[in-house]
């Protein structure tokens, strides 16, 4: 803090001599000369990872420097992220963040060494990617109607398994059944193919799910898609529709994923990161693999994601307000 | 596809030269990884994963496949040899390996531990071949409550094992229980007993306790002391290695026993290689006719572990491959890796994927055979490590130990915790605490309480369904045959001295 404070002091001072602040214009342009870290707060394999290094490889060459990735998984990606928000703000040391550690965190936890929108800035929310509500296929829920029917009808019974708490699948979960009026119960699990096997077996009722993983079964006909949770159909989904025209209007929920730099960092950086990313996503390549992924681009500006952020927590902190979910 | 032609297909697949290549660096890596304590499977298929991000997705399965079960195979021989586990599924192995190297039998624990390795590894993959889709469906008629029963009955079959005194060896499993519960709650998120360590929001990790408590706590034990009779080591020849008659006989029920224990943990996602070995151990310490010779050698005790873990790792590409549930944390990844390279695991994948599905099976034999005709010549190598002097040996292990606990999260908090967990451990071995029934209870207890508490969301409270199930009846009953098994000689004995005139006319 003291820190950030002497070096604005500086730079104010230089700006007010000069007209300019040439320190942060001789960093800036200078930036990167040396090689840049994205930390994945999740173990390698995962869709965080693969973003993270397909971005890295991608803005490496205009940037002039080797992105290297680094994976540091731990409590829902709050662990990665804590690490960041606590490195140097020079562009160096970024985070491929998620709703997760990013936006619900805050809204959920009092006890967060770190705070998603203080001790951030975010260079770009790179991807959204909605959800979907799925039954198994022998169960008699045919639609959005069906749940909301039966939920009303027997409170705390209807049941959807996630990955964990304050996870984008809880809080789609949740922000259901805030927004259709009824009680449904939160079946937490340590991942979510722990949750699909017993959605496959018939223990569960229904699930939040990942759109790519759960096309599987719905193809192979094990699972029964009653609606998405965005606001369009998903190209991977046809002829399902969206929770939202399904029965339960204004509904909509996403999991994103995006690149955060520690707060602090000069604009001029981020506008140079957000340059770099936003070519990448324009190639054939990148959009060929996220299409693939199940992935929709948004590749939002700096200002832009930052207001989206603070959207995002204000949202998720009135569900879990009204949820009474507060930790 | 019927079985044959998909034998044809996969050895058109897994008979090519980069196929054979990668599967032979695969389990050369998964050896090594194996036998350096505290680099693990995980550990190393972390690091190798985005190594395979530019190669043929059945080349990289077939290579990262390799690392894990070729991992399970180096893992006993550091437990064997210096009483170091190699890896934390290997911890059970130190309490008859390390006694078997004293007496002067460490080639032939090796020898031994190899080919229970490949019989387990086989007898699974066995059922991979003929039986995936099928068991997978069985597993997934197991909920929680049958999780619960499943995994008591381990617990109630470990801790019943009596190595020394049973009043301290309890006292372990109620501790290894109680660091079980450090992290975060998974019913609430609330993060419990982390003493505002941010760092341990998901607990202890398994390989720093098991590295700390088996791993750093015998480096320590050993300052001072003069290198052991181990240090003659003379020229092996093959005749130390090969068991007698008498020792084939000894390993053979309980190698297949644990074979089958293992496939039966592996099939079940969520599970994994370390409670299918301690689970195997604790079998058959219960049905050995002189359990007194446990841990002190006994053959039995590094056969039916060993293979166990084995079978535990292949059998773990049932649930994963026919339908995209991965069987423990290092599948999971392996997963990743599929759909990193376009492959989405899920119920059509044999069909979709037959090329790869038995490419990868066909590459299992070619591993485990590999694996055993690499793993024999290198017994002699591995028991010379025996003659590098301790005050070279131990500095370099606790490097490879602190490595390993580091990159499975690139987090430095994770060397104190093994560090703190090598001082506890000595402690513990001054004072005549055993180390094993603390990972027993520290592996058990997490996946005990999360399956009970979700038993118990689902059933509304009801403690029944502990008893409806059928299979976890059939669990809760052979837990309570077990109790029963541990009090009735006492029971008998006690009844036996209030009336002897009876028991005498009885005889």
């Amino acid at each position: 803090m003291r820190r950030h404070f002497l070096k604005g002091l500086g730079a104010a001072a230089l700006a007010l001599t000069t007209g300019l602040g040439p320190s942060a214009v001789l960093a800036a342009d200078s930036y990167p000369d040396k090689p840049i870290t994205i930390v994945v707060p999740f173990p390698p394999g995962g869709s965080t990872d693969l973003l993270a290094r397909k971005i890295g490889e991608a803005i490496s060459g205009p940037l002039g420097q080797p992105v290297a990735v680094e994976n540091r998984g731990g409590a829902g990606g709050t662990v990665g992220a804590n690490y960041v928000a606590k490195s140097d703000p020079d562009g160096y040391t970024l985070l491929m963040g998620v709703t997760g550690s990013n936006a619900i965190s805050a809204a959920l936890r009092d006890d967060l060494p770190y705070s998603p929108t203080a001790d951030f800035d975010p260079v770009s929310i790179v991807i959204s990617s909605p959800l979907v509500l799925v039954v198994n296929s022998e169960s008699d829920f045919k639609s959005v109607e069906d749940v909301i029917a039966y939920a009303k009808a027997n409170p705390d019974t209807f049941t959807h398994g996630t990955p964990g708490v304050g996870t984008s699948m809880h809080m789609a979960g949740e922000l259901f059944a805030l927004e259709s009026g009824t009680k449904l119960v939160h079946v937490p699990y340590k991942g979510s193919a722990a949750a699909l096997q017993d959605l496959l077996g018939g223990r569960i009722d229904a699930m939040f799910g990942d759109i790519l993983v759960t096309s599987e079964y719905i193809n192979s006909g094990r699972l029964r898609a009653l609606g998405v949770t965005g606001t369009q159909e998903h190209y991977l989904l046809k002829d399902v529709p969206t929770i939202a025209e399904a029965g339960l209007p204004g509904y909509a929920a996403f999991s994103w994923q995006g690149v955060f730099a520690p707060a602090g960092t000069p604009p001029e950086v981020l506008d140079k990161l957000y340059a770099a990313i936003d070519a990448a996503l324009k190639t054939d390549e990148l959009q060929a693999i996220f299409k693939e992924r199940g992935f929709l681009v948004e590749g939002m500006p700096p200002a832009k994601s930052k207001a989206f952020i603070a959207a995002e927590v204000e949202k998720w902190t009135g569900v879990v307000d009204a949820a009474g979910l507060k930790k | 596809m019927d079985l044959l032609q998909g034998i044809e297909t996969g050895i058109l697949t897994a008979f090519t030269w980069h196929a054979l290549m990668y599967c032979f660096i695969g389990v050369s890596v998964g050896t090594f990884v194996g036998v350096l304590p505290g680099i693990g499977a995980l550990a190393a298929i972390s690091l190798a994963l985005p190594l395979t991000y530019y190669l043929d997705p059945t080349d990289a399965l077939i290579m990262l496949a390799g690392i894990f079960y070729g991992a399970q195979y180096g893992g006993s021989t550091a437990s064997i040899l210096l009483n170091l586990p190699g890896t934390a599924t290997a911890a059970i192995t130190c309490l008859d390996g390390y006694p078997m190297a004293r007496q002067g039998k460490a080639p032939l624990a090796i020898f031994v531990t190899a080919i229970n390795s490949f019989v387990g590894s086989s007898i699974a993959i066995v059922l991979v071949m003929g039986f995936a889709p099928l068991i997978a469906e069985f597993a997934l008629e197991f909920g929680a409550e049958d999780y619960f029963a499943v995994i008591l009955l381990g617990l109630v079959a470990a801790s019943t094992m009596t190595l020394g005194s049973p009043f301290k060896a309890l006292a372990m499993v109620v501790f290894g229980l109680a660091l079980g519960m450090v992290g975060t709650d998974v019913n609430t998120g609330q993060f419990r007993f982390t003493f505002g360590a941010f760092e341990l929001a998901d607990g202890f990790s398994l390989v720093a306790v098991a590295m700390g408590l088996f791993g750093v706590a015998e480096i320590i034990a050993n300052i001072g002391q003069p290198q052991g009779v181990l240090q003659k080591v003379g020229r092996i020849r093959f005749t130390d290695m090969l068991p007698t008659r008498s020792e084939w006989k000894q390993i053979a029920w309980p190698t297949l026993r644990g074979s089958a224990i293992g496939s039966f943990i592996g099939a079940l996602p969520g599970t994994g290689p370390g409670i299918a070995s301690l689970m195997a151990y604790a079998t058959e310490m219960r049905l050995s006719k002189t359990p007194e010779k446990f841990g002190k050698g006994a053959l039995e005790g590094i056969s039916a572990p060993e293979a166990a873990n084995n079978a535990s790792v292949q059998a773990a590409f049932i649930p994963t491959l026919s339908l995209g549930i991965p069987g423990d944390a290092v599948v999971a990844v392996l997963m990743g890796a599929m759909i990193l390279h376009g492959i989405t695991p899920g119920p059509n994948l044999i069909n979709d994927q037959p090329q790869m599905f038995w490419g990868l099976i066909i590459s299992f034999w070619v591993g485990n055979l590999l694996l055993l005709v690499l793993n024999i010549p290198l017994i002699g190598l591995w028991v010379k490590l025996l003659s590098i002097p301790y005050h070279l040996l131990y500095p370099g292990i606790l490097i490879f130990i602190c490595l390993g606990v580091y990159s499975a999260d690139n987090n430095v908090f994770d060397i104190f915790v093994v560090l703190g967990f090598g001082i506890l451990g000595y402690l513990m071995r001054r004072t005549g605490f055993p180390a094993t029934p603390v990972l027993l209870g520290f592996i058990l207890g997490p996946i005990l309480e999360e399956n009970f508490r979700r038993a118990m969301l689902l059933s509304k409270g009801d403690l029944m369904v502990f008893f409806e199930s059928p299979i976890s009846a059939t669990f809760m009953g052979l837990s309570l045959l077990f109790i029963a098994s541990v009090f009735m000689p006492g029971l008998r004995a006690r009844l036996a001295r209030r009336s002897p005139k009876f028991s005498e006319d009885d005889d």
